[in-house]
């Protein structure tokens, strides 16, 4: 669906601020129909890569092909394939639910019946069916993102590109917009691209990518992602963590760190957690609640890469500015 | 075609559903006009226009604010709905460059249009009086003016990121050229350096558009080589606003080549 081929982004420099290599000779592909997740830290060129695949920037060198178009040479016939939705909210606040998305119809040439229909299936799923008619400004956060979803499905795109959409909404309207999101691309059949940075969202789906200063460092599934980390870590819970503690680490003289009633061993390699799980086990019995081995998470996997924690990559996106 | 209709229609409605925006639209004009029209009443001699009270010259005057007026609000639209991100999604679909100027151009000339409509009911209190083929000609130069206007004001606004930015252009450029125009005191009476100034902008020609349909019959006007004059260059003037419109729309933003 998007076949992207050595591109590179430089951004002209001003007086005072040297030109900057944003993307480098970036290759990648994605395929029909999946859900492919975009991450990276802040200036990492995942955001400039979001511009320039929904065609309002053009790059330094490279193609990119949108189902076989060319998007930087006719990005006419690009655009009317896919929708996008944007970090700050594209709907119109001074508008009803009802005139945004006719406006939007409007602008891809919808009317009449077909309108009608594809204005029925845009909402079907949402739960704003009784509220067509109020302002946007009067919509808690999760229902204009709704309205925004609908809005880009009412052209029913074979791509649907999302840049950070979960971005504001509280934790619960974050994963409701995900699943959502998820059941709508598998039904039908929608390629969709997300760029994010909140891991739990990544982890079923198709193919994630993690981007930093403009390379490309991993593309995979997230189950491959996770286990070539090849770690796991041993995580005891119990009534008295403290005392417990203690004498692990007398025992063992492991390097352990408590949080609460949780005790956490140090990572070890594959395979090698059960034995420690088996010993613990042993010795302790009475003590502990319960005991488990913890894989690794695509957090684990984007920190090993990146070297940057998913906290600091949080409080980057909410000072502001992502370039 | 539905595209152009679609966003001329949101500029309109949005504008109508601001009942602050209405009534300041209609009400501020009106107050300049009555206000500087009364206080300068009486210390006001325009040569050749000497039965003309100041309430009477400063009337096509106030009709040219309107434009003004109306074109800069819909130019500070643009950057909120750049700031909004509601013109993303605008970029984004395939739509030609061409009608979201015209979009934006006719939303703000209809805000213009329904202002100055209003605004030529004044006309009998002040013992003019139109015929037919002069008020056919007067709606059509606003008709070309507020596009005028509002095409200049797309064409400032299009690459801002604040409306404090426009802010700066409005005051030491738009106002001026309204100003220096022949709106508030005739071109005639301003010294040499002023007058030379005021000779060569556009916008002055526009006002002769706005004023010789309640004074002079077709026939003369038509006649009129200043008239002609007047109506080329204020043509001109609002063609080559939508093409620079469009073509600072047209233009997307460029990564450099690469070095070596």
């Amino acid at each position: 669906m998007i076949k992207i081929e050595h591109l590179s982004h430089v951004y002209p420099g001003t007086r005072k601020t040297p030109s900057r290599m944003a993307i480098s000779d970036l290759s990648l592909s994605i395929g029909k129909g999946e859900f492919f997740i975009l991450s990276g830290p802040n200036g990492s060129g995942k955001s400039t890569l979001f511009r320039i695949l929904c065609g309002m920037t053009l790059p330094s060198a490279g193609s990119i092909r949108i189902d076989g178009h060319d998007l930087l040479k006719n990005p006419a016939q690009a655009r009317s394939l896919m929708s996008v939705v944007f970090q700050s909210p594209a709907v119109d606040k001074h508008l009803t639910v009802a005139e945004n998305l006719r406006l939007h119809g409007d602008l891809y040439g919808l009317n009449g019946k077909d309108l009608q229909d594809r204005l029925a299936e845009a909402i079907a799923w949402t739960n704003i069916k009784d509220r067509l008619n109020e302002k946007v400004d009067t919509l808690s956060g999760g229902l204009a993102r709704q309205v925004e979803l609908a809005k880009c499905l009412l052209t029913r795109p074979a791509l649907l590109l999302l840049d950070e959409p979960t971005t504001g909404l509280d934790p619960a309207s974050r994963r409701d917009f995900v699943a959502t999101l998820r059941s709508l691309q598998q039904q039908r059949q929608m390629t969709v691209l997300m760029t994010s940075h909140v891991f739990s969202e990544a982890e079923d789906v198709d193919h994630v990518a993690i981007m930093k200063s403009g390379l490309l460092l991993a593309v995979d599934t997230p189950q491959a992602l996770r286990a070539g980390l090849g770690r796991e870590m041993v995580v005891v819970q119990s009534r008295n963590a403290a005392a417990l503690e203690l004498r692990i680490q007398a025992d063992t003289g492991l390097h352990t760190r408590r949080h609460g009633d949780e005790i956490r061993l140090p990572e070890t390699e594959n395979g090698a957690g059960l034995p420690i799980l088996e010993r613990l086990l042993e010795r302790y019995r009475g003590d502990i609640d319960s005991i488990s081995i913890k894989q690794p998470g695509l957090e684990d996997v984007f920190i090993h890469l990146t070297g940057k924690t998913a906290q600091e990559i949080e409080n980057e996106s909410n000072e502001g500015t992502s370039k | 075609m539905q595209v152009v209709f679609a966003l001329a229609r949101r500029e309109f409605v949005r504008f109508v559903r601001q009942p602050q925006r209405v009534i300041g639209s209609v009400a501020q004009p009106l107050l300049f006009w009555l206000f500087l029209g009364s206080g300068f009443s009486s210390s006001f001699r325009a040569p050749g226009m000497e039965n003309v009270s100041y309430l009477e010259y400063f009337y096509p005057g106030v009709m040219l604010m309107m434009m003004l007026f109306a074109s800069i609000f819909s130019s500070i639209t643009i950057i909120e709905d750049r700031d909004a991100g509601f013109l993303q999604s605008v970029l984004v679909a395939p739509v030609s460059r061409m009608a979201i100027v015209l979009g934006k151009v006719l939303g703000g000339t209809a805000i213009a249009m329904v202002q100055t409509l209003i605004f030529t009911l004044a006309a009998p209190f002040l013992g003019l009086s139109l015929g037919l083929v002069p008020l056919v000609m007067l709606v059509a130069a606003y008709l070309l003016t507020s596009i005028g206007f509002a095409a200049m004001g797309f064409f400032f606004a299009w690459g801002m990121r604040s409306t404090a930015g426009f802010h700066a252009i409005m005051m030491v450029f738009l106002m001026p050229l309204w100003m220096l125009s022949g709106a508030l005191f005739p071109i005639e009476q301003a010294p040499g350096w002023l007058h030379l100034v005021m000779s060569v902008n556009p916008v002055a020609h526009a006002l002769v558009l706005l004023r010789d349909p309640f004074y002079m019959t077709p026939h003369q006007m038509l006649a009129d080589g200043r008239y002609l004059l007047a109506l080329a260059v204020t043509m001109a003037w609002a063609v080559a606003s939508l093409l620079g419109s469009m073509a600072r729309v047209e233009k997307r933003e460029k990564g450099i080549g690469l070095a070596g």
